[in-house]
């Protein structure tokens, strides 16, 4: 069996006004070169000045991500051409980052694990090159440099990760971890969240070779990637053919790396301190402060949902790691109780109604008045679980209160055992089939009668007294 | 032998020198790396490297937008192409 | 008929002022003189008379004379930006590359009243000590045509000792405001590291390059000094440190102050009026009731190398951006690759691609190590050499260069070139503040320098010194 080892390289857009070293606009899908000015191009003479709101997501992210802060963190100039790198060379964080040595605890299959971090450190983007057409024959790219000196904290995980569900669960809580901190969107399609891969194989401790992976546009697309990758790397070496050390591109459409086919570049980035910024130094006290401004993170809400709230994992991750759903769903059971039946109208009829209508969780006319409305129905057992699915779709779109769509609709569930009783009586006339099943020792055959009564009072019947009912007639019967 | 290898180093920095150009530049560089070489008598063990004066601190700036460069003012430097691009040729050849 | 020119900037000012002369008429003379010298000179790449006079009519309009520099015509070197003239830093890779915005300095001189006449010719992006590498044309020394006027920033030196204009701006990375002041019989005042903006400098080593004035007298360089110093939000790497007022510090005593020879400028040679004119430099500061004190810089002949090291690796970072897509010189080529390698080769002149090559070798893989870093470490044993040196004393005396200037086409190696500068470039890595003062000729009638250097920041104290020492 081989085993994985993957890292991963993230770059997270913080989500600040104004550029980590101009004031120009940070703003998403502008007209191209419309956000520029002397600094962010690269005009002869221009210096870099240091937004403070991107120190404070930096370390906002970097405790986050259990991280030391460095106190000292300095810049460096990394130099490369390249035409959407005005400068020829990017300011980023090289000796010194602003974060190091963290982890993030994942759980993938009921198991937990944890990913460590070796550093988080802060650096400007680069413009935007478009190639028409096959980048190697169209004549000319274009370049827009309203995404240059964008701030991006770039994390870089150790290769702990040893499969591709433990890489979608780690990206999946980073990026909501950065929602929840209101520090990125982490938007994979807005260029807010990108991620490149280092992945290699091995059957033993040795270390196989590592190939790093470009152009993921999703996290679905990071995980295919790494299947596809596992597959080719371990056909090379069952067949006795070497892992070549390389990048290689991820083809959205086939579903295959392929290596890059590049003129052989010198990787030599001659990294030196920048003299345009002085080292960044930070207080403990600053340190302190964001610290305390930390709220709950989903890993930890998540936790505590499956916890004191017994949800499975999943509805409890779906819920946890979207701030919005936790947002409601909190602000529901507080007033409600009854957390599980919440989350399950959550994650089935609000998520569905979210997909229809492209709304967000705060627009949805359902809060937790109607939500105990609701539950009461349910409690006092004048509708179903059942019914109370569709009162509550009803209650949505109408906008009219769950208890006046049970009226206006006779929805109220039957209860009266003689009412019961002689539908039952009915259901097993026409069924006789079933019942001699039934009778010969085929119990199982009692669902689809149940199913036939329920249908029969069209949904409306009390299913635990249908259920003791059908039983004593069919005990009646068999004497 | 040389340790200034002139052509690799010539790629790194985006230059391509003209073969009589190369060997007279060479030679001036290689005289000017050997005269680097008296540094060498300078015992720097234990001495931090010298970027920044004592003096300087970062200054933090607000997270503010201003408007920076129309692009009337980009062209007088250089023509845009198509919607207001700037324009390199294809970035692989051969 | 009083010949304007003649007067320093600081008298022009207050004879505006005082309704004495006019603007207009102030900047003609200087135009007047520019016509009959400039084409001998040759110390601008760019003159703008239209618009100079165009301001020079607004402000005799005004009823308020406000501002330092209220209708002084003021001359910038090429490699800071002015906006919308082209700044070219007398290379070709810049040719037609238009300024969009004004450097900091510009922005004070402006607000200040300065009437901005021109740009002036320096050593493509201010490597050199002659401005023979320019790209356009070498300017001339007008004490002696046959001789260059030093640099980098030879044009500002040239200009304001052919009295072509009242002050004008520099740029000093290693020596480049100090040295062409020395050979042209001016005054250079570099400032300390952080004093003055950076912001719209065109970048040659970012740790060392300093703006400041040459001028006719320590007056003048006190009066810009007041004008362009201080912090700007735009550059990190400038000191929010109390600025003084320099005119009004300028005339006090000197007494009892405590003034550094250095020891080791002597294992130099040095060209003996040099050493006679410090000498009596030395003389007048002691009969203004100074200490002088022998003091060591043990590391000092290291300086060199550490700068020939550290200046072109920075600028082989800092003159990346020149790649021909954004704006100035582009040349063509199938694919990219071909289309920066063209432009660059083609754009940039010999000096300048020797230090990128050098800069680029110090910082690659393998040799980081061994140069750049070896060099900053020297550096700042250097730096504390000066930090011992200023416990003992308030300031410090030696020659601004080893000679005095030498003719165009004299000197043959690069390295040749680079050994100018061992008197000014120590002062850059440790980033102290430093003038240059006229002290007599040598026997062939060329200009004589005698450089000060004070302590960080105390360029009220240094200036106050130099005034005493100069003729």
């Amino acid at each position: 069996m081989y085993k994985p080892t993957i890292g991963l390289e993230i770059h997270l857009q913080l989500m600040t006004e104004s550029k980590i070293f101009c004031s120009c606009s940070t703003e998403f899908a502008a007209k191209p070169n419309t956000h520029i000015c002397p600094v962010c191009i690269g005009l002869p003479g221009a210096l870099p000045v240091l937004n403070e709101k991107v120190i404070e997501y930096g370390v906002m992210l970097g405790i986050a991500l259990n991280c030391t802060i460095n106190e000292v963190s300095s810049f460096y100039r990394k130099n490369y051409f390249y035409p959407d790198l005005p400068k020829g060379y990017q300011i980023t964080q090289y000796a010194i980052p602003l974060a190091k040595d963290g982890f993030l605890e994942i759980v993938t299959e009921n198991q937990r694990k944890m990913i460590r971090i070796e550093k988080a450190h802060i650096e400007e983007d680069s413009g935007k090159s478009i190639h028409t057409g096959d980048i190697t024959e169209s004549e000319y790219s274009f370049i827009d440099f309203n995404r240059s000196g964008v701030p991006l904290m770039e994390i870089v995980t150790y290769p702990d990760i040893e499969s591709p569900d433990e890489a979608y669960e780690f990206l999946n809580l980073l990026r909501s971890i950065a929602r929840y901190l209101g520090v990125s969107t982490g938007d994979m399609e807005k260029g807010a969240l990108r991620c490149d891969v280092n992945i290699s194989v091995s059957k033993d401790e040795v270390m196989g070779t590592k190939v790093e992976i470009k152009n993921l546009n999703s996290f679905r697309s990071v995980k295919r990637a790494l299947e596809y990758e596992i597959k080719r790397q371990t056909k090379l070496i069952e067949e006795g053919r070497t892992v070549v050390k390389e990048t290689r591109h991820f083809d959205e459409k086939d579903g295959t790396t392929k290596a890059m086919r590049t003129k052989e570049e010198l990787n030599d980035y001659r990294y030196f301190p920048e003299p345009d910024l002085p080292p960044l130094i930070i207080s403990g006290d600053f340190i302190e402060e964001i610290g305390q401004r930390i709220p709950e993170l989903p890993n930890q809400k998540m936790r505590r949902f499956i916890e004191d709230y017994s949800l499975s994992i999943d509805y409890a991750r779906s819920i946890a790691y979207v701030p919005s759903f936790s947002k409601y769903f909190e602000s529901i059971i507080a007033f409600t109780g009854k957390p599980r039946e919440v989350a399950n109208f959550i994650m089935v009829n609000i998520s569905n109604y979210l997909n229809e209508t492209g709304k967000d969780i705060e627009e949805v006319p359902f809060g937790k008045e109607e939500f105990k409305e609701l539950l009461d129905l349910i409690d006092s057992k004048i509708i179903s679980l059942n019914i109370a699915k569709n009162v509550l779709d009803d209650s949505i779109r109408s906008g009219k209160s769950p208890s006046e769509i049970v009226r206006e609709k006779g929805l109220s569930q039957v209860t009266d055992e003689d009412t019961l009783r002689s539908m039952i009586v009915e259901v097993l006339k026409e069924n006789e089939m079933q019942v001699r099943q039934y009778l010969a020792g085929k119990t199982k055959v009692i669902g689809f009668l149940v199913g036939a009564v329920m249908k029969k009072s069209g949904g409306k019947a009390n299913p635990d007294l249908v259920n003791k009912i059908l039983l004593k007639e069919l005990e009646t019967l068999r004497q | 032998m040389s340790k200034f290898d002139i052509e690799k180093v010539e790629r790194l920095a985006g230059l391509k020198l003209k073969d009589d150009e190369r060997e007279r530049i060479k030679r001036d560089i290689d005289e000017i790396i050997n005269y680097f070489d008296i540094l060498k008598e300078v015992d720097t063990d234990g001495i931090d490297p010298l970027v920044y004066t004592k003096w300087t601190r970062l200054t933090l700036r607000n997270d503010e937008v201003h408007t920076g460069l129309t692009l009337e003012e980009i062209k007088k430097n250089r023509k845009l192409f198509g919607n207001n691009f700037f324009r390199v040729r294809r970035i692989i050849g051969e | 008929m009083m010949d304007i020119t003649k007067l320093t900037a600081y008298e022009t000012v207050k004879r505006i002022k005082s309704g004495e002369i006019g603007v207009k008429e102030t900047l003609l003379s200087y135009l007047k003189k520019i016509e009959e010298r400039e084409d001998l000179i040759k110390t601008f790449i760019l003159i703008d008379r239209d618009r100079a006079i165009k301001k020079a009519e607004e402000l005799d309009q005004l009823e308020h004379k406000e501002g330092l520099l209220f209708g002084l015509p003021v001359a910038i070197k090429d490699n800071i930006n002015v906006y919308g003239y082209e700044a070219t830093a007398g290379s070709k890779i810049l040719k037609g590359y238009v300024s969009l915005y004004d450097a900091s300095v510009v922005e004070s001189i402006k607000r200040e009243n300065g009437i901005i006449l021109g740009k002036t010719n320096c050593d493509e992006f201010a490597m050199g000590s002659s401005t023979e590498n320019s790209a356009f044309f070498p300017t001339r020394n007008p004490v002696n045509l046959e001789y260059v006027p030093g640099g980098s920033s030879g044009g500002s030196a040239a200009c304001v000792a052919a009295e072509e204009v009242a002050i004008a701006i520099g740029s000093d990375t290693g020596g480049s405001i100090r040295e062409p002041a020395a050979f042209c019989g001016v005054v250079g005042l570099k400032p300390t590291y952080g004093r003055v903006s950076r912001y719209g400098l065109i970048a040659f080593a970012s740790s060392l390059d300093v703006i400041g004035p040459l001028s006719k007298d320590v007056r003048d360089a006190a009066l810009m000094l007041n004008v362009i110093a201080g912090f700007d939000a735009h550059d990190e790497t400038t000191v929010d440190i109390k600025v003084d007022d320099y005119l009004d510090i300028l005339e006090g005593n000197i007494k009892g102050k405590k003034i550094g020879v250095i020891k080791e400028v002597m294992d130099f040679e040095v060209q003996k009026e040099l050493k006679d004119a410090l000498e009596s430099s030395i003389q007048k500061l002691k009969g203004e009731g100074c200490e002088i004190l022998e003091i060591s810089i043990p590391y000092l002949k290291y300086a060199l190398p550490s700068y020939y090291i550290i200046a072109p690796s920075e600028a082989s970072s800092n003159l990346a951006r020149f790649d021909g897509v954004r704006y100035g010189y582009e040349s063509d080529g199938a694919y990219l690759r071909e289309f920066y390698e063209n432009t660059r080769t083609e754009g940039f002149g010999d000096e300048v691609k020797r230090r990128i090559l050098i800069g680029t070798f110090a910082l690659s893989e393998g040799y980081f190590e061994d140069y750049y870093l070896k060099a900053s470490k020297v550096r700042r044993i250097i730096e504390m050499d000066f930090e011992n040196a200023f416990e003992q004393v308030d300031a410090l005396i030696l020659p601004t260069t080893a000679t005095t200037a030498f003719k165009l086409n004299e000197k043959k190696s690069p390295l040749e070139m680079y050994m100018t500068d061992i008197f000014t470039i120590p002062v850059n890595l440790a980033g102290l503040p430093a003038i240059s003062v006229p002290a007599g000729t040598d026997k062939a009638g060329l200009p004589v320098g005698v450089q000060l250097v004070g302590k960080w920041f105390e360029e009220a104290l240094l200036l106050r010194i130099a005034h005493h020492i100069e003729e």
